[in-house]
Protein backbone atom coordinates (compact mmCIF):
# COMPACT_ATOMS: atom_id res chain seq x y z
CA UNK A 1 0.00 0.00 0.00
CA UNK A 2 2.63 2.48 1.04
CA UNK A 3 4.63 1.13 -2.02
CA UNK A 4 2.07 1.98 -4.61
CA UNK A 5 1.30 5.56 -3.04
CA UNK A 6 4.81 6.41 -3.52
CA UNK A 7 4.62 4.69 -6.66
CA UNK A 8 1.68 6.48 -7.85
CA UNK A 9 3.23 9.70 -6.26
CA UNK A 10 5.12 10.78 -9.21
CA UNK A 11 3.16 12.56 -12.07
CA UNK A 12 5.01 10.80 -14.62
CA UNK A 13 4.26 7.58 -13.43
CA UNK A 14 0.44 8.29 -13.51
CA UNK A 15 0.70 9.47 -17.26
CA UNK A 16 2.94 6.02 -18.20
CA UNK A 17 -0.18 4.31 -16.09
CA UNK A 18 -2.83 6.24 -18.39
CA UNK A 19 -0.90 5.06 -21.53
CA UNK A 20 -0.33 1.52 -20.44
CA UNK A 21 -3.70 1.01 -19.04
CA UNK A 22 -5.58 0.39 -22.07
CA UNK A 23 -2.88 -1.79 -23.77
CA UNK A 24 0.75 -3.17 -23.67
CA UNK A 25 3.51 -0.52 -25.06
CA UNK A 26 7.05 -1.59 -24.66
CA UNK A 27 9.33 1.12 -22.99
CA UNK A 28 10.73 2.91 -26.48
CA UNK A 29 6.82 3.17 -27.42
CA UNK A 30 6.09 4.59 -23.93
CA UNK A 31 9.52 7.16 -23.98
CA UNK A 32 8.22 8.74 -26.81
CA UNK A 33 5.11 10.11 -25.53
CA UNK A 34 7.92 12.19 -23.42
CA UNK A 35 10.32 14.37 -23.57
CA UNK A 36 12.47 12.61 -21.07
CA UNK A 37 15.57 10.45 -21.99
CA UNK A 38 14.58 6.49 -22.10
CA UNK A 39 16.54 5.57 -18.86
CA UNK A 40 14.35 7.70 -16.77
CA UNK A 41 11.32 5.83 -18.24
CA UNK A 42 12.90 2.89 -17.07
CA UNK A 43 13.44 3.67 -13.79
CA UNK A 44 9.49 4.98 -13.65
CA UNK A 45 8.36 1.38 -14.68
CA UNK A 46 10.92 -0.37 -12.35
CA UNK A 47 8.85 1.33 -9.89
CA UNK A 48 5.61 1.14 -11.05
CA UNK A 49 6.37 -2.57 -11.53
CA UNK A 50 7.70 -3.15 -8.09
CA UNK A 51 4.74 -1.82 -6.81
CA UNK A 52 2.40 -4.00 -8.82
CA UNK A 53 0.89 -1.12 -10.91
CA UNK A 54 2.41 -3.12 -14.39
CA UNK A 55 2.77 -5.70 -15.32
CA UNK A 56 5.93 -6.64 -17.56
CA UNK A 57 6.38 -9.36 -20.82
CA UNK A 58 8.67 -10.08 -22.88
CA UNK A 59 8.77 -10.84 -26.51
CA UNK A 60 11.84 -11.05 -27.95
CA UNK A 61 13.84 -8.36 -26.91
CA UNK A 62 11.52 -6.13 -26.46
CA UNK A 63 10.12 -5.60 -22.84
CA UNK A 64 5.86 -5.02 -23.23
CA UNK A 65 4.30 -3.01 -20.25
CA UNK A 66 0.76 -2.70 -19.00
CA UNK A 67 -1.44 -1.26 -16.35
CA UNK A 68 -2.19 -4.22 -13.76
CA UNK A 69 -5.84 -3.95 -13.07
CA UNK A 70 -5.39 -5.82 -9.47
CA UNK A 71 -2.68 -3.58 -8.29
CA UNK A 72 -4.21 -0.57 -9.85
CA UNK A 73 -7.54 -1.89 -7.20
CA UNK A 74 -5.30 -1.48 -4.57
CA UNK A 75 -5.77 1.98 -3.21
CA UNK A 76 -9.59 1.81 -4.07
CA UNK A 77 -9.66 -1.28 -1.65
CA UNK A 78 -7.97 -0.09 0.91
CA UNK A 79 -9.52 3.44 1.19
CA UNK A 80 -12.62 0.87 0.41
CA UNK A 81 -11.79 -1.14 3.53
CA UNK A 82 -10.79 2.07 5.54
CA UNK A 83 -14.66 3.12 5.45
CA UNK A 84 -16.07 -0.42 5.80
CA UNK A 85 -14.66 -1.17 8.97
CA UNK A 86 -14.70 2.29 10.50
CA UNK A 87 -18.67 2.71 9.58
CA UNK A 88 -18.92 -0.94 11.03
CA UNK A 89 -17.16 0.40 14.52
CA UNK A 90 -19.46 3.43 14.14
CA UNK A 91 -22.80 1.16 14.10
CA UNK A 92 -21.47 -0.84 17.11
CA UNK A 93 -20.49 2.77 19.23
CA UNK A 94 -23.73 5.03 18.06
CA UNK A 95 -25.69 1.56 19.40
CA UNK A 96 -24.17 1.48 22.11
CA UNK A 97 -24.68 4.86 22.82
CA UNK A 98 -27.99 5.05 22.14
CA UNK A 99 -28.89 2.54 24.25
CA UNK A 100 -27.14 3.65 27.45
CA UNK A 101 -29.75 4.37 30.43
CA UNK A 102 -30.81 7.13 30.22
CA UNK A 103 -30.69 7.84 26.71
CA UNK A 104 -33.94 7.68 24.43
CA UNK A 105 -33.96 4.55 22.01
CA UNK A 106 -34.80 5.43 18.56
CA UNK A 107 -37.97 3.43 18.45
CA UNK A 108 -39.02 5.53 21.54
CA UNK A 109 -38.51 8.47 19.21
CA UNK A 110 -41.55 7.79 17.08
CA UNK A 111 -44.86 9.63 17.36
CA UNK A 112 -42.66 11.74 20.00
CA UNK B 1 -4.21 13.38 -20.15
CA UNK B 2 -6.60 14.03 -17.21
CA UNK B 3 -6.28 12.21 -13.85
CA UNK B 4 -9.99 12.32 -13.00
CA UNK B 5 -11.57 11.02 -9.87
CA UNK B 6 -13.72 8.18 -8.71
CA UNK B 7 -15.90 7.68 -5.86
CA UNK B 8 -16.28 5.22 -2.84
CA UNK B 9 -19.66 4.69 -1.51
CA UNK B 10 -21.25 2.83 1.50
CA UNK B 11 -24.29 2.56 2.78
CA UNK B 12 -25.31 1.06 6.78
CA UNK B 13 -28.12 1.24 8.98
CA UNK B 14 -27.90 2.35 12.71
CA UNK B 15 -30.28 1.35 15.20
CA UNK B 16 -29.54 4.97 16.57
CA UNK B 17 -31.55 8.60 15.77
CA UNK B 18 -30.16 10.80 13.50
CA UNK B 19 -28.75 13.34 16.40
CA UNK B 20 -26.80 10.63 17.98
CA UNK B 21 -25.01 9.16 14.85
CA UNK B 22 -24.24 12.81 14.17
CA UNK B 23 -22.24 13.69 16.87
CA UNK B 24 -19.71 10.64 16.16
CA UNK B 25 -18.55 12.77 13.14
CA UNK B 26 -18.36 16.17 15.00
CA UNK B 27 -17.41 15.48 18.46
CA UNK B 28 -13.65 14.41 19.44
CA UNK B 29 -14.17 12.03 22.00
CA UNK B 30 -17.08 10.09 19.83
CA UNK B 31 -15.13 10.74 16.71
CA UNK B 32 -11.76 8.43 18.63
CA UNK B 33 -14.10 5.60 19.12
CA UNK B 34 -14.49 4.94 15.67
CA UNK B 35 -12.07 6.31 13.48
CA UNK B 36 -8.26 6.89 14.36
CA UNK B 37 -6.87 7.19 17.46
CA UNK B 38 -6.99 10.48 17.82
CA UNK B 39 -9.18 13.71 16.17
CA UNK B 40 -9.39 17.56 16.06
CA UNK B 41 -12.29 18.44 14.68
CA UNK B 42 -13.45 22.33 14.31
CA UNK B 43 -16.86 21.58 12.92
CA UNK B 44 -17.91 24.50 11.16
CA UNK B 45 -17.49 25.77 7.51
CA UNK B 46 -13.50 26.18 7.02
CA UNK B 47 -13.10 24.22 10.38
CA UNK B 48 -10.21 21.63 10.57
CA UNK B 49 -10.64 18.01 10.33
CA UNK B 50 -7.44 16.10 11.34
CA UNK B 51 -7.29 12.47 12.66
CA UNK B 52 -4.39 10.46 13.61
CA UNK B 53 -4.64 7.11 12.45
CA UNK B 54 -1.49 5.77 13.26
CA UNK B 55 1.96 6.47 14.08
CA UNK B 56 2.82 6.80 10.45
CA UNK B 57 -0.48 8.14 9.23
CA UNK B 58 -3.04 11.48 9.33
CA UNK B 59 -5.37 12.24 7.72
CA UNK B 60 -6.02 16.22 7.00
CA UNK B 61 -8.86 18.37 5.70
CA UNK B 62 -11.61 20.91 6.91
CA UNK B 63 -15.08 20.58 6.97
CA UNK B 64 -17.28 22.18 3.47
CA UNK B 65 -20.72 21.58 5.22
CA UNK B 66 -22.03 20.80 8.72
CA UNK B 67 -25.63 20.30 9.01
CA UNK B 68 -26.81 18.75 12.36
CA UNK B 69 -28.10 16.20 12.17
CA UNK B 70 -28.45 15.61 8.84
CA UNK B 71 -25.28 16.42 6.53
CA UNK B 72 -21.60 16.58 6.90
CA UNK B 73 -18.88 17.22 4.36
CA UNK B 74 -15.21 17.37 4.84
CA UNK B 75 -12.26 17.36 2.68
CA UNK B 76 -9.82 14.64 3.52
CA UNK B 77 -6.10 13.70 2.64
CA UNK B 78 -2.46 12.37 4.30
CA UNK B 79 -0.36 14.61 5.91
CA UNK B 80 3.19 14.29 3.66
CA UNK B 81 1.44 12.10 0.98
CA UNK B 82 1.64 13.62 -2.32
CA UNK B 83 -0.71 11.18 -4.17
CA UNK B 84 -3.77 12.04 -1.84
CA UNK B 85 -2.62 15.36 0.23
CA UNK B 86 -4.40 17.37 2.73
CA UNK B 87 -7.55 18.32 1.54
CA UNK B 88 -7.65 16.18 -2.01
CA UNK B 89 -10.63 14.27 -1.97
CA UNK B 90 -14.30 14.89 -0.64
CA UNK B 91 -16.35 12.94 2.16
CA UNK B 92 -19.73 13.74 2.13
CA UNK B 93 -22.19 11.77 4.87
CA UNK B 94 -25.73 11.84 4.81
CA UNK B 95 -28.26 10.92 7.36
CA UNK B 96 -31.64 9.89 7.08
CA UNK B 97 -33.93 9.15 9.90
CA UNK B 98 -35.86 5.92 9.25
CA UNK B 99 -38.23 3.90 11.35
CA UNK B 100 -35.98 2.01 13.14
CA UNK B 101 -32.98 4.38 13.14
CA UNK B 102 -30.53 6.12 10.40
CA UNK B 103 -29.58 5.16 7.20
CA UNK B 104 -26.07 6.40 6.76
CA UNK B 105 -24.46 7.31 3.40
CA UNK B 106 -21.31 7.97 2.72
CA UNK B 107 -19.73 8.79 -0.73
CA UNK B 108 -15.87 9.66 -1.10
CA UNK B 109 -15.28 11.17 -4.22
CA UNK B 110 -11.90 13.14 -6.01
CA UNK B 111 -10.05 10.01 -5.00
CA UNK B 112 -6.78 9.84 -8.17
CA UNK B 113 -7.94 8.10 -10.72
CA UNK B 114 -4.91 5.19 -11.57
CA UNK B 115 -5.81 3.49 -8.39
CA UNK B 116 -9.37 3.80 -8.59
CA UNK B 117 -9.68 2.89 -11.92
CA UNK B 118 -13.36 1.37 -12.00
CA UNK B 119 -13.07 -2.09 -11.34
CA UNK B 120 -16.67 -3.14 -9.37
CA UNK B 121 -15.07 -5.85 -9.16
CA UNK B 122 -14.23 -6.94 -5.06
CA UNK B 123 -17.28 -4.69 -3.90
CA UNK B 124 -19.40 -7.49 -3.43
CA UNK B 125 -17.10 -9.09 -1.07
CA UNK B 126 -16.38 -5.72 0.68
CA UNK B 127 -20.73 -4.91 1.34
CA UNK B 128 -20.74 -8.83 2.39
CA UNK B 129 -17.87 -8.58 4.85
CA UNK B 130 -19.68 -4.97 6.32
CA UNK B 131 -22.87 -6.73 6.52
CA UNK B 132 -21.39 -9.49 8.26
CA UNK B 133 -19.52 -7.37 10.58
CA UNK B 134 -22.62 -4.88 11.62
CA UNK B 135 -24.83 -8.06 12.05
CA UNK B 136 -22.55 -9.69 14.54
Amino acid sequence: MEEQLRALAGPRRRQILELVRDGELSAGQIAAHFEVTRPAISQHLTVLKSAGLVTERRDGTRRLYRANPAGLAGLKQFIDRFWATGLARLKTEAEAEAARPGRRHPAARRGA
Amino acid sequence: MTITGDRIEHEIHIHAPPEAVFRFFTDPAMHDRWLGQRATLDPRRGGIYRVVMNDTATVVGEYIDVEPPHRVVFTWGFENNRQIPPGSSTVSVTLTADHSGTRVRLVHTGLPHPAIAPHHHGWAGYLTQLADTAAS
